[in-house]
């Protein structure tokens, strides 16, 4: 009994989160006519909850059994979890900031109780996704996240476009968290058991029938390459972006990918490593071959992403190729199964929060204006809103990992986890493609500034509160691309992944 | 004498299984293909429920039953309003056919 | 010796066979004058009206989905009612936020007007339209 209790104790942030979601539907119920006050306590409900992750104890297992092999819970509390929390907490509390001036949203203010309740509902989701040490667990918070997100992407209902991307994200999610639930069956049937603790103990004796293995391996990563957007699971990713409302694309593009890869990390980590030894690098268990696989899809993804990325003129699907690619970037981080690959990750993850946040702002300002995401919106636009154009440029060369910027920084730590692991050919194709990458955005440069200002050129003066926002994106990208140890340090506390060893 | 074992209703899964995967590639109605897909939730459902019987792994596999059951039918729910919501947009539901979005 | 699926064959056969020999005695023993109006279809007494195969209203619809949610959600009860004793208060007061939360659901449709089945308010028709359509 007093183990559950604990158990409370260790899920504070995920209490206090659902408690907020419950006022947010009474609000709305209460307040029937005048919603202005429903985005302020989402605001309050973010804050309480990102108070509550960083005074969380920094390790422990919630719901713990005792197992033939001592105490293990299904949800982890560490420090790597609430390293993701907090990004997860800070995009939040930035889409809260988003939805105030974006013109989609505020032309659904009837229906705001019901976008932010949403909301809240894959932030729980995706809490317990990154927390999460058992299949079944995985499954219904990644179902949580979906089911909330299918119905935000086709929220605003302004367009056909909405409904579109609504059902195209609706039916590949569904597709591949059944297949994923599948093997999730398998597993259970091979192992006896859908903890990840567990399942790792009993592969360590290679007795399970390889195949039937590597097929329920391959189906669980259908579930999480999805979230991830990555090749071959990535169809739904330029459909959805272009349709859904701007403020969840970039949703969608930030915390849900970061949701994926902390699943795929603490997956892989506790699943299929028999230990890690002084330097960090993980010896995996030879029933299956992660290694290649990961390899294989990762090269695929950022090709795919940069290559299709050349030929886009809508710039949220320019920016949704731009998303595979990185998301390409990241599973690179994950293939080379080390320490070091991990801090790359949670090193990029944050950096590409900034910048990817910093750019769908600066789409969001320009479409709130001109209606649409054409690249031809751009044209002249340096001249006409400097502000803009200029923090555009420092996002964009941001993404593309060029120096001073901390694009740079995060690319440079995934290339030095690929050169630690000896996989220099792999490294070289990566940074070919960050090449191919210059191109396109350069591309939405070039529309900028050497298109001279006609008298159709937008221009676009944000209010205050949206140069506040810029600027607050801008500086820190700039600021982490010379000074970035205390990034650096802050992601190598965050290492910590509750294992056996 | 006839038994029923572990492999009777690991083959009948599988094969519920392929169907839904059949139907999922196969079906252009958005209401067919959401048909296929409850058939492979079901599929790992009797997968969950024959392992727990048949492995004696107590009586976890039943539970996850019930909650993947759950799960489906809100699945169900959501996919229905939003398959609604494309009608009353485009008047069918035809996948193939919803392609506004593309380069 | 039966396994466990003889016995449901045998109860499938004994079902068959009953409802063969009723059903052929009925015809033994009956009278058997058709009329006109006995052969038609039985809607309630009424005259069919129409095909069956209309589309019904939406609303039907919307019902279905709000019992559909509200009848599976109660399928985690029964677990929990099997074992909530074992845990004490704790276990009861995790049934009472469950049911909570599915109320707040319930609240939700009602307040928000989708349990209200709009009835279809009757247009007299008026004099002036009238005149307008004979002219």
């Amino acid at each position: 009994m007093a183990n559950l209790y604990q158990s409370l104790e260790l899920i504070r942030p995920e209490i206090v989160l659902s408690i907020a979601l419950i006022v947010l539907v009474i609000f709305d119920l209460i307040f029937h006519v005048d919603k202005k006050i429903i985005p302020y306590v989402a605001l309050v409900g973010l804050i309480a909850t990102g108070i509550f992750t960083l005074l969380n104890p920094q390790s422990g297992f919630a719901f713990q059994q005792t197992n033939l092999m001592g105490k293990i819970g299904i949800f982890a509390v560490d420090s790597f979890g609430n390293y993701f929390k907090i990004l997860i907490i800070i995009s939040s509390i930035l889409i809260v900031l988003y939805s105030f001036s974006s013109e989609e949203i505020n032309k659904i203010q009837e229906r705001i109780g019901e976008y932010y309740a949403l909301i809240f509902g894959m932030i729980l989701g995706m809490f317990f996704i990154v927390s999460a040490t058992d299949l079944i667990l995985v499954y219904l918070s990644l179902e949580l996240m979906s089911l909330s997100s299918y119905v935000l992407a086709g929220f605003t209902k302004l367009r056909d476009r909405n409904s579109e991307a609504s059902l195209k994200y609706l039916i590949y999610g569904a597709v591949s968290s059944g297949l994923m639930l599948y093997g999730i069956s398998l597993i259970y049937g091979l192992t006896g058991s859908t903890n990840f603790y567990i399942v790792n103990m009993i592969l360590q004796i290679p007795n399970a029938n390889q195949f039937t293995l590597a097929f329920a391996n391959v189906l669980i990563f259908a579930g999480i390459g999805y979230k991830i957007s990555s090749v071959p699971f990535h169809f739904w990713t330029p459909d959805v972006y272009e349709g859904a409302p701007i403020t969840i694309t970039t949703y969608l593009s930030v915390a849900s990918k970061a949701a994926g890869f902390a699943l795929l990390i603490r997956f892989i980590k506790t699943t299929f490593v028999s230990f890690s030894d002084s330097f960090g690098n993980w010896q995996v268990i030879s029933s299956f071959d992660w290694k290649t696989l990961l390899i294989i899809i990762s090269i695929l993804t950022m090709t795919l992403g940069n290559f299709t990325a050349l030929w886009q003129n809508n710039l949220k699907r320019l920016l949704a190729f731009s998303s595979i690619a990185h998301a390409g970037y990241l599973l690179l981080g994950v293939v080379v199964f080390s320490n070091g690959g991990v801090l790359a990750i949670l090193i990029y993850f944050f950096v590409y929060l900034l910048m990817n946040y910093g750019a769908f702002l600066i789409v969001m300002l320009i479409s709130n204006k001109s209606g649409s995401e054409n690249i031809d919106d751009y044209d002249g636009l340096g001249y006409t809103s400097p502000l803009l154009a200029v923090s555009f440029v420092i996002f964009l060369v941001s993404l593309a990992g060029l120096p001073p910027t901390a694009g740079f920084i995060g690319k440079l730590y995934i290339f030095i986890a690929l050169v630690d692991a000896k996989m220099i050919t792999v490294a070289i194709i990566a940074l070919l493609n960050t090449v191919v990458s210059l191109y396109y955005y350069v591309r939405i440069v070039k529309h900028m500034y050497l298109n001279k200002p006609t008298e159709n050129t937008l221009t676009v003066k944000p209010n205050l509160g949206n140069t506040i926002l810029t600027l607050v994106l801008v500086i820190p990208v700039l600021v982490f691309g010379i000074y970035f140890q205390p990034l650096v340090d802050w992601a190598k506390n965050s290492l910590n992944i509750l294992g056996l060893m | 004498m006839f038994q029923v074992t572990l492999q009777h209703f690991l083959v009948l899964s599988a094969i519920l299984f392929s169907l839904g995967v059949y139907g999922i590639v196969t079906r252009k109605n958005a209401v067919m293909v959401l048909m296929g897909i409850e058939l492979i939730l079901n599929s790992a459902n009797i997968n969950f429920v024959a392992f727990a019987k048949y492995g004696n792994f107590g009586f976890s596999g039943q539970i996850y039953a019930l909650f993947v059951i759950v799960l489906a039918a809100a699945e169900a729910a959501i996919a229905l309003a939003i398959v609604l919501n494309i009608y009353k947009t485009f008047t069918n539901v035809n996948i193939d056919e919803i392609d506004n979005l593309k380069e | 010796m039966l396994t466990e699926f003889g016995k449901i064959f045998i109860f499938i056969i004994l079902a068959i066979i009953f409802v063969i020999i009723t059903l052929f005695i009925n015809k033994l023993i009956r009278p058997n004058r058709p009329t006109v109006e006995k052969q038609k279809v039985y809607e309630c007494g009424e005259n069919p009206e129409g095909s069956p195969w209309v589309k019904f209203n939406i609303r039907f619809y919307v019902v279905a989905l709000i019992f559909l949610i509200f009848d599976v959600e109660v399928v985690l009860l029964f677990p929990w009612a099997l074992v909530y004793k074992d845990f004490g208060v704790f276990g009861f007061v995790a049934g009472i936020i469950f049911l909570l939360v599915l109320g707040l659901g319930m609240a939700y449709e009602w307040r928000k007007g989708d349990l209200e089945w709009a009835r279809p308010t009757p247009k007299p028709p008026k004099l002036d339209e009238l005149l307008k359509k004979e002219s």
